[in-house]
């Protein structure tokens, strides 16, 4: 009997030493995290740079602690500050990461934005791998800074951004490609394709990259088209659909979406519907008083007053008080001043006949993607008994009354005859566009079509 | 000090390791002597014991979880990263519970197969064979629970599919569905009804049936034996006890108690022989599961999202072989085997009541019972590794060493 207990205490003492050098290695592991020798590399730097003994004693003294940024109106927890101690000290300017200086953050303060809602990544995370979230079941990863423009998308409008040149063109390219054809974003599309409105959290750029080049490649039987980018174009593209997160911004940030440039107020001008009562270039109403020459007139900060509160400028005026935000004041002052310079008169809708507004509405909605930019169609189709081709449409006044083309476009055409019924049916099809195209659109819309037919030929049947 | 707590010293005679025993708390619950049979490695393989003392760890870890935790869709799974990337020791003390956890099913379930094929549950140990069943069925509900609690996807996801198994039963299914999710689909009234159940309904059920599961140990004779009689001896009616006595008390306990009719060389003092056996599984059981919990974590996928399914949605391990079962019929796969199987394990003591070949491991006299609980228990883990290792995308077949098919994806 005692020499069986004394093997249990060897056993005891061998186990309960494997105990402790597992809960001492567990404590270790613990302990031992990679952003304290950040912090530490810091503080050395800190120490090196003190001119006097006070700033050198502070600098001992600075605390090794994880550091966040709380944002709760953004749902962030940004602790990226942990390891990027100098984001806001402009001497650290040109350092090697992570102490490098952050230029340029002055209108989106880091209390008041963090880090992670431009940059993406995994604000909670405090090593580099899970941070910069290229690590699996993070679908979050930080966006490359080639990309970085399409997070100035997520709350600011994107056209006519001066501040976002890249974004501006990736929107251009988007409308201009017909995309809308068969994708819906916000609301505005086709419905061939799947909606865009959150592409940006679900897709990688290489994906989207990829699937504009070679769309079957990523993803099987897709009906659309391979794009033909120029490297920039696609680029840009890319980052305008890396942009469209369908993050709507909460309060505060919500109010600054409009950036005050002149194009953004030109947008917020037509809008609004500011054209009712003022005219430009003898177009648009006359209760109020002709804007050609209003910034030769006001001064900007009476535009502002009078945007806020037109009574508090013009006592008895009937113009009412639309409740602009301050950034939309801005907009429409900066538009008004910049008003000779930016031809506006042909773009304002008023202006242009039904044919000049059914072409835009052509463009609006994409039917480029298919029928072509100039509606001579050759967008391929396999399989489909017009030649394997989306049909041009330049001859349609020939086939159809305005009435039969109008419904036509209001019920679109599920069923696209197959040249070889044995084969898989045509992928694209002309979409049922009632719900989307406003009844006065698509009257602009025929009207257009029917005045594709080349001048001068005759009604050839 | 030491005296004012433990009462006696290290015990050095006899009579001192009999006082070692009654005199604590917690060691009083067993008795002062064995059966030598009893403490043999060989023969329980110590796996209730390993059972109880995960419970134990998930019961300590899982407190210290709660200081940090919060049953709120939003918050749940931030809470989950900061254990990992804030917590002093928190992503080590999720791991050492997701471990235990998962060891405590499995030990569980070795538990019940070992006392099957020692024939244990046979009389007198019929209920505590019952009250074990309950006690498998409340494990599988405590981590089915706390599967949910990280919120993320494999949590949302493999609680969705749990929950529909469930739905699949006629008539009460929807109702027990409905009733456990707090509504139709997975959301926060399923997250705080899990979590309820997870950290009080389902431990404290658990924590009583566990000190009656132990109390009948005893009462029905510690661990079965095979020499034992298995007879319980007529209790002596009231009228006939003596009454000269004053222990009379004592008598009217039933007679199945280890110190009746028992040949005294056969047994040993539990301090130091069980006492110092149990210790010694505690730290075994200590290094592995801290051995787990160091090197490998708990996983934690993306934040739940009811829109984009995982395929294919997988439910817990343990559950696998149910929802490979619920891929062939939902209404045979999904209720009326597993509905079979229940019952046949809570009614197995009294359907088979021959007392032979109780105590030692796959008895000959039992070639029948034990060939019959190892094809069920085959086909368990069968359909649990195919569940578990084949199924691809939509539940199609996948050989795992062949490399996956590319994922594509339709509109």
């Amino acid at each position: 009997m005692n020499n069986s207990v004394r093997n249990f205490y060897g056993w005891f003492t061998f186990l309960g030493l494997v105990v402790g050098g597992l809960v001492i290695l567990g404590y270790y592991r613990d302990e031992y995290r990679e952003w304290k020798q950040y912090q530490h590399r810091f503080i050395q730097e800190e120490i090196r740079r003190a001119a006097t003994p006070q700033q050198k004693v502070l600098a001992e003294t600075t605390p090794v602690e994880v550091r966040q940024i709380l944002l709760p109106e953004l749902n962030r927890v940004d602790r990226c500050t942990t390891c990027h101690l100098a984001v806001e000290d402009p001497s650290y300017g040109g350092y090697p990461q992570p102490l490098a200086y952050h230029p340029l953050h002055e209108q989106h303060p880091f209390e008041k934005f963090g880090c992670t809602i431009c940059h993406r990544g995994q604000g909670r995370a405090t090593t580099t791998a899970d941070a910069h979230g290229s690590v699996p079941h993070w679908d979050q990863p930080m966006l490359p800074m080639k990309y970085i423009q399409a997070s100035c998308g997520q709350c600011h409008e994107a056209a006519d951004n001066p501040a976002a040149p890249e974004l501006a063109r990736g929107q251009q390219v988007f409308e201009t490609s017909g995309c809308r054809g068969c994708h819906k974003l916000n609301a505005v599309g086709g419905n061939i394709g799947p909606e865009l409105d959150k592409v940006g959290t679900r897709r990688s750029p290489e994906w989207l990259k990829q699937h504009f080049l070679t769309p079957s490649a990523v993803t099987a039987n897709s009906a659309m088209p391979p794009q033909k980018f120029s490297d920039a174009d696609l680029d840009a593209i890319v980052l305008f659909m890396l942009s469209q997160t369908g993050e709507s911004a909460p309060g505060y940030y919500a109010s600054m979406k409009v950036i005050p440039s002149a194009g953004q107020g030109q947008r917020l001008f037509l809008q609004k519907g500011c054209i009712g009562c003022h005219s430009i270039a003898g177009q648009g109403g006359k209760v109020g008083p002709a804007l050609d020459d209003v910034g030769l007139r006001r001064a900007p900060d009476w535009m502002m007053q009078h945007f806020r509160d037109p009574q508090s400028v013009t006592p008895g005026t009937v113009m009412p008080r639309f409740g602009f935000t301050e950034t939309e004041a801005r907009a429409l002052t900066e538009f008004l001043l910049h008003l000779k310079e930016r031809n506006v008169a042909e773009s304002l809708p008023s202006l242009m006949n039904p044919v000049e507004r059914g072409h835009e509405v052509y463009r609006k909605y994409g039917c480029a993607g298919c029928h072509g930019p100039d509606a001579k169609g050759g967008v391929p189709n396999p399989n489909a008994k017009t030649a394997e081709q989306v049909p041009g449409l330049i001859y349609v006044a020939d086939g159809y009354t305005k009435a039969e083309l109008n419904t036509r476009i209001v019920k679109g055409q599920r069923e696209i005859p197959a040249l070889d019924p044995k084969r898989a049916p045509p992928p694209l099809y002309m979409p049922a566009w009632g719900a989307v195209i406003k009844d006065a659109e698509l009257n602009d819309l025929v009207a257009y079509l029917v005045s594709l037919k080349p001048k001068g030929e005759d009604v050839g049947f | 000090m030491g005296r004012s707590i433990f009462r006696v010293g290290l015990p050095q005679s006899n009579l001192e390791r009999s006082q070692a025993m009654t005199s604590s708390f917690l060691l009083h619950i067993q008795p002062a002597k064995v059966h030598k049979h009893s403490i043999k490695a060989g023969y329980s393989l110590g796996l209730g014991l390993i059972s109880l003392y995960l419970f134990f760890i998930l019961i300590g870890t899982g407190v210290l979880l709660m200081f940090y935790y919060v049953p709120s869709t939003e918050r749940a799974y931030n809470e989950m990263k900061d254990l990992q990337f804030v917590v002093s020791a928190g992503l080590l003390i999720r791991n050492m519970h997701r471990w235990a956890a998962h060891l405590m099913v499995l030990f569980v379930m070795l538990h019940l197969c070992r006392v099957f094929y020692t024939g244990a549950y046979k009389r007198p140990r019929e209920f505590n064979w019952i009250i074990g069943v309950g006690l498998f069925l409340l494990t599988l509900g405590l981590s089915f629970t706390g599967y949910l609690l990280p919120w993320d996807q494999l949590a949302f996801w493999a609680i969705t599919v749990g929950t529909n198994i469930a739905g699949y039963a006629p008539i009460i299914g929807p109702k027990v569905k409905y009733l456990l999710l707090g509504g139709n689909v997975v959301g926060q009234e399923a997250l705080t009804r899990f979590y309820a159940l997870h950290v009080i309904v389902l431990p404290t059920l658990a924590l009583m049936m566990v000190a009656v599961h132990l109390w009948r140990v005893r009462k029905d004779g510690g661990l079965s034996r095979p020499d034992e009689s298995g007879d319980v001896i007529e209790q002596i009616p009231l009228g006939q006890l003596p009454t000269n006595k004053s222990y009379g008390l004592m008598e009217l306990a039933r007679g199945t108690t280890p110190q009746v009719g028992k040949n005294p060389e056969d047994e040993v003092f539990s301090w130091p022989h069980l006492v110092f056996r149990e210790i010694l599984l505690f730290l075994l059981v200590a290094v592995v599961v801290l051995f787990l919990a160091i090197f490998w974590n708990a996983p934690l996928e993306e934040y739940a999202n009811p829109i984009y399914p995982p395929n294919p949605a997988k439910a817990p391990w343990y559950f696998l072989g149910l929802q490979e079962l619920v891929s062939y019929s939902a209404f045979w796969g999904g209720v009326v085997i597993p509905g079979l199987l229940v019952t046949a394990l809570v009614l197995l003591p009294y359907l088979d009541r021959k007392r032979v070949g109780v105590g030692r491991w796959f008895a000959r006299e039992r070639v029948m019972a034990n060939s019959i609980f190892t094809i069920c228990l085959l086909a368990a883990i069968v359909f649990t590794i195919i569940g578990t290792y084949f199924r691809g995308p939509s539940w199609s077949w996948v050989e795992p060493w062949q490399q996956p098919p590319a994922v594509t994806e339709g509109h």
